[in-house]
């Protein structure tokens, strides 16, 4: 069945279903004097309880977290809201994460019948918002966020509040995951280095090298030339081997908005920097450093190649030790890998490009009578994570269990928290006090210990959190220099922009494939910006900068 | 209606109500083509009402036209050997006389009709790289440089009916072989007194006798002119070949679902359904009018 099917089959349930219920969907018009009488206490305790309903997706690692007979309905999260702030939450139904729960949310969204709260990405948000079926959040939050919580909400910047933003109003808080847990990093195969006497990469041109070194030189000396320079995926933008990080070194920006010289926002893709690092790419395709066939290869394809030692060097998020990186290492001991700072062509830091981490928003349906229980919640759920009164070992990880916090409704989280974990066993280390190390930071060290007392299964671990080389060091320097080149927009896709959007990322990903090819002259890339210009990308740059001035 | 008929009614119940529930009731849902369609307003909700504009947007977006020439032709090449190679290899395995090869064979070929095209995008990608995969290595042997068959864009549309025939024409022969069964062993014996040698009792019996069945999986076959196969380009595409290889089912999943173009998507489905049932129709008509065969 093709999606297109499907979703006509989606949608027109939906229909039925209306029918069936409209007759006992009446308007409900609530007063909503009632808020005047609260107590506006954070974590004020419901007495009598109060009744809230959820819905929620259902994987197969929630089998982990439930420890004891407990259930999705019955466990320490929901002990806890129940017992604590008198909530009682109840589910109006479940289903298996992925494509299940999503239609089963469009149905609920076609039909209109929500639960009391719900998580919704920022479209869905502004067409509820559109179709008047939640409430306005901006006094709510204020009255009733907890200090702690509201300093881990507002951690990363105005950028996930203004995503639910409209007309100067908040719609839906945001649940929290972090931004620069995106920013790419440079891997290199460290011991093929030593092996051939190569520097470090520092710059644009040690990086070129070593790619043209790892292609010709027979790094892994069986002989044969069937080694690759750099790592490349047919979607050019993946956390595993993708090119941010490559462009991000010769100052471009690809797919983000950015802000230029005179203060306008801008779209990253077609800034004359591109073109430049395009034209490299195409060189190094030419000479034979990029996979003759990356253009048809995924993600999981290109990882084999490092994993059989016949690539030592990608782009990559953070965890591309744990994988793709430790398939090599489990077949190849001596095989090592560390993460580099992005190199740069000129005497300017290079800045990694991050986009928003967080994609969902909780939002209140219009006629609910306690709409601050999901503060309170939020409160509640930061608070007992990584709050002064946090019960860790309890709510976050209990020994035997894994992601016990994902019991929880809502699911709030520091932005920086890896990043914590990282400092917190860094100075553990340093002050050998790592047996005083609590919550998500002693579970890593353990990991990282393991590894340091022989367990190589768990190598990529230390290559992340390693209090020496680990890549999360990085990430300190990076936050430390505030490098990072945020994507400026983080609003729903504007009118133009849901309109247009496809068909200019297919142009871009097309034109760009071809002229790293070389199917296609460097040229080729002014000619893009004409047309993305010509396609929509003059008035979506024109609604994006509006967004701006609304929301700044 | 004759009493003892009853049964025979009631017993079809079911079926009709399964048909107007599944298939009737969802085309309500077409209303959504002519709407500026917001899901949480609901499809009877207070939707903004567009007339064609949906169409229009899908006609004046830059690619439409390459999208629909791809789609023709990716989806005609299929329909015409889709039909030709089953019906030559059913002709072949019926010649087969040891019984257990011709079973043996019948399960194998229509064993990766079973396989999603998840799965056989990851084999394809092997099989068919022009620097180790082994159609190349067997090409080099007869001297044919390696081709880059999911890269090269004369190749791509070739490669996906190809692929497409591997995987389905096993099932399409079955059905052919019960039409081979179904012919009067006596003809046979007739033609060779006649003296008729093999290849004229296939040309003057077999394939008659099969003319039936022939008509209906084409008649059948011409709904799908506007579905090139969206599971199979979808995993097996890269932007490297979106000049040939994209059809209008993966630019409307890119354009309609993942912007959340619901209206967009409803149109384009309506498009396509509404020139299928024009063609089969057509075609229906045809078929009774020349080769004088009713489906129905």
């Amino acid at each position: 069945m093709t999606k297109l099917t499907k979703l006509f089959l989606i949608l027109l349930f939906g229909c039925l279903f209306i029918v069936i219920t409209a007759c006992s969907n009446s308007d409900t018009t609530i007063d909503d004097n009632s808020s005047s009488e609260k107590d506006k206490e954070p974590f004020g305790k419901y007495d009598p309880a109060i009744d809230v309903s959820f819905v929620r997706s259902i994987d197969s690692t929630l089998d982990l977290a439930l420890v004891d007979g407990e259930t999705i309905e019955d466990n320490v999260w929901l002990d806890y809201y129940r017992d604590e702030l008198g909530i009682n939450v109840t589910y109006d139904w479940t289903a298996s994460a992925g494509d299940q729960f999503d239609q089963k949310m469009n149905v609920s969204l076609a039909s209109g019948d929500i639960p009391d709260f719900v998580s919704v990405n920022a479209t869905q948000l502004n067409q509820l918002v559109k179709a008047d079926m939640i409430m306005e959040l901006t006094d709510l939050y204020e009255d009733y966020v907890a200090p702690f919580a509201k300093e881990v909400l507002e951690s990363d910047g105005s950028g996930p509040f203004d995503a639910a933003t409209i007309d100067g109003q908040l719609w839906g808080l945001p649940n929290m995951s972090s931004s620069i847990d995106g920013a790419e990093f440079v891997w290199v195969r460290t011991d093929w280095l030593e092996k051939l006497g190569l520097p470090e990469p520092k710059t644009m041109d040690d990086l070129l090298a070593i790619s043209e070194a790892f292609t010709t030189q027979d790094p892994d000396g069986n002989g044969k030339d069937d080694t690759t320079g750099l790592a490349v995926t047919k979607d050019l933008w993946d956390g595993y081997a993708g090119l941010k990080g490559f462009f991000n070194g010769f100052h471009a920006y690809p797919n983000i908005w950015i802000k230029d010289a005179s203060g306008e926002i801008v779209y990253g893709s077609i800034q004359p920097e591109v073109k430049e690092a395009l034209q490299t790419l195409q060189d190094m395709f030419g000479s034979g450093q990029i996979d003759r066939e990356f253009g048809v290869k995924p993600g999981d394809k290109v990882a084999e190649d490092p994993a059989a030692g016949r690539n030592g060097l990608h782009f990559g998020q953070q965890w591309t030790s744990l994988w793709p990186l430790q398939a090599n290492r489990d077949n190849d001991p001596n095989a090592q890998w560390k993460a580099y700072p992005l190199v740069s062509v000129d005497d300017q830091p290079a800045r990694p490009q991050i986009t928003l981490g967080t994609t969902s928003w909780w939002v209140v349906r219009k006629d609910v009578e306690h709409e601050e229980a999901i503060v309170k919640m939020f409160n509640g759920f930061i608070e007992k994570n990584w709050g002064e009164t946090a019960e860790f070992d309890k709510y976050y990880m209990p020994d035997g269990a894994e992601g016990t916090w994902k019991l929880s409704p809502p699911t709030p989280s520091p932005p920086n928290k890896n990043l914590d974990a990282f400092l917190a066993i860094r100075e553990a280390v340093g002050n050998d006090t790592t047996d005083q190390l609590e919550g998500e930071a002693k579970v890593i060290n353990g990991r990282v210990s393991a590894f340091e007392d022989g367990d190589d299964s768990l190598w990529g671990w230390e290559r992340i959190y390693g209090p020496e080389e680990g890549v999360f060091g990085i990430m300190d320097e990076y936050v430390n220099q505030d490098l990072f080149m945020r994507d400026e927009f983080n609003g729903a896709p504007t009118p133009t922009m849901a309109e247009k959007n496809a068909t200019l990322e297919q142009l871009q990903n097309e034109v760009f494939t071809k002229i790293i090819l070389g199917d296609a002259d460097i040229d080729e890339f002014d000619k893009f910006v004409e047309d993305w210009k010509s396609l929509g990308g003059e008035q979506i740059t024109q609604e994006v900068n509006e967004w701006y001035q609304n929301v700044n | 209606m004759r009493s003892s008929q009853l049964p025979l009614y009631l017993m079809v119940i079911p079926g009709v109500l399964l048909v107007l529930i599944f298939s009737y009731g969802p085309m309500l849902g077409i209303v959504i083509a002519f709407q500026n369609f917001i899901p949480a307003k609901g499809l009877l909700g207070d939707q903004e009402w567009i007339g064609l504009d949906n169409f229009l947007y899908v006609l004046e977006l830059p690619n439409a036209f390459r999208v629909l020439w791809n789609t023709l032709y990716i989806a005609i090449l299929k329909i015409i050997f889709g039909l030709i190679v089953p019906i030559a290899v059913a002709i072949l395995i019926n010649e087969v006389r040891v019984m257990s090869l011709k079973r043996t064979i019948q399960t194998t070929i229509y064993l990766p009709h079973f396989l999603s095209w998840v799965i056989l995008g990851g084999i394809l990608i092997d099989i068919l790289s022009p620097s180790e995969g082994i159609v190349n290595m067997m090409l080099g042997w007869v001297g044919i440089e390696p081709i880059f068959f999911l890269g090269n864009n004369s190749w791509f549309p070739i490669t996906l009916v190809g692929s497409d025939i591997w995987k389905e024409f096993g099932f399409g022969t079955i059905v052919y072989l019960a039409a081979i069964t179904g012919i009067n062993p006596e003809l046979y014996e007739a033609a060779r007194i006649d003296g008729a040698n093999r290849w004229k009792q296939t040309l003057h019996i077999t394939l008659p006798g099969m003319r039936m069945v022939i008509v209906l999986m084409a008649v059948l076959s011409l709904g799908n002119i506007l579905n090139a196969g969206f599971e199979q380009v979808f995993n097996l595409y890269s932007p490297q070949v979106y000049e040939s290889g994209d059809i209008i089912d993966t630019f409307v999943y890119r354009i309609g679902l993942m912007e959340a173009q619901y209206g967009v998507a409803a149109a384009v489905g309506l498009f396509k359904s509404v020139v299928s049932c024009i063609l089969v129709s057509l075609a229906y008509y045809l078929a009774y009018r020349f080769a004088d065969y009713r489906i129905f």
